[in-house]
């Protein structure tokens, strides 16, 4: 089979972006609901 | 267990579920042949979209019970849900322009689709400042209520932008009148995506809406 282009680098950035925000915002979230 | 709890075991569990997705996305679904693996952005940004529309979505349709109902849940519901759509926009931002630069050759082009997605993130914004900008509450109600009504008229010319405009954007590949044109195990990926995206968004959606019965509560004793 054909190779593709190579643009892993993109991919990895895109998932590794997506992962920070979801995970930095998870953790807000803990530390806001904490105390509740 | 409270709600904030269990918002919080849900998305410890999401977060998890998303690992996974990320090792089947990476070494269980091909490589698309043209696109190489930059289309496998595609299992992020896909659903962290969707996952932004349905928070909108629900924002307008909580906004539109809040005006028939004055119930104030409707209201401390779509401030919840508007806050989460924030975090999914930005994920859909993000990643969008990540995949465009090998695709398209640049980050970003002002194209029907991309510029209206701008919008809706700009909509969260706007609703979460004027939330924090107006202190009486019934006002500050009927005022995001309006504006989140904004917000849900506004999906349904995002979604068909794509039909009603010239654009760069790729078509619907899984929400269109025929059948998904992916193959089974690309489909399967994204289902699990949108699955574990969905359940994050009410893991996240429940910690917020405690956070709004805190306040509110607060509020109350003060006043």
């Amino acid at each position: 089979m054909a190779e593709g282009p190579a643009n892993g680098g993109y991919m990895v950035a895109a998932y590794v972006v997506a992962a920070i925000i979801l995970v930095t915002y998870a953790v807000l979230l803990y530390q806001r609901t904490r105390n509740l | 267990m409270t709600l904030a709890q269990r918002g919080r075991w849900l998305t410890l569990g999401g977060l998890v579920l998303l690992a996974g997705v990320y090792v089947r996305a990476l070494a269980y679904t091909p490589t698309e042949r043209l696109q190489g693996l930059a289309q496998k952005i595609f299992y992020v940004h896909v659903p962290a979209a969707w996952s932004a529309m349905l928070a909108m979505g629900l924002v307008g349709l909580a906004s539109i019970l809040f005006l028939i109902m004055k119930d104030y849940r409707f209201d401390r519901f779509a401030a919840a849900s508007a806050e989460v759509g924030t975090a999914f926009s930005l994920v859909m931002l993000t990643t969008g322009p990540m995949w465009a630069k090998p695709i398209w050759g640049t980050w970003w082009t002002w194209d029907a689709r991309l510029t209206l997605t701008l919008f809706l993130f700009f909509l969260f914004i706007g609703y979460l400042l004027l939330r924090g900008a107006v202190s009486e509450a019934p006002l500050r109600a009927r005022y995001s209520a309006v504006l989140g009504i904004c917000g849900l008229v506004l999906l349904p010319f995002i979604h068909l932008s794509v039909y009603l405009f010239r654009t760069l954007h790729p078509m619907p590949i899984v929400l269109k009148p025929s059948a998904p044109s992916l193959p089974g195990s690309m489909l399967v990926t994204l289902l699990c995506s949108f699955g574990v995206f969905t359940l994050l968004y009410v893991g996240f959606v429940m910690q917020c809406y405690a956070l709004a019965g805190a306040s509110d509560e607060a509020r109350a004793s003060d006043g």
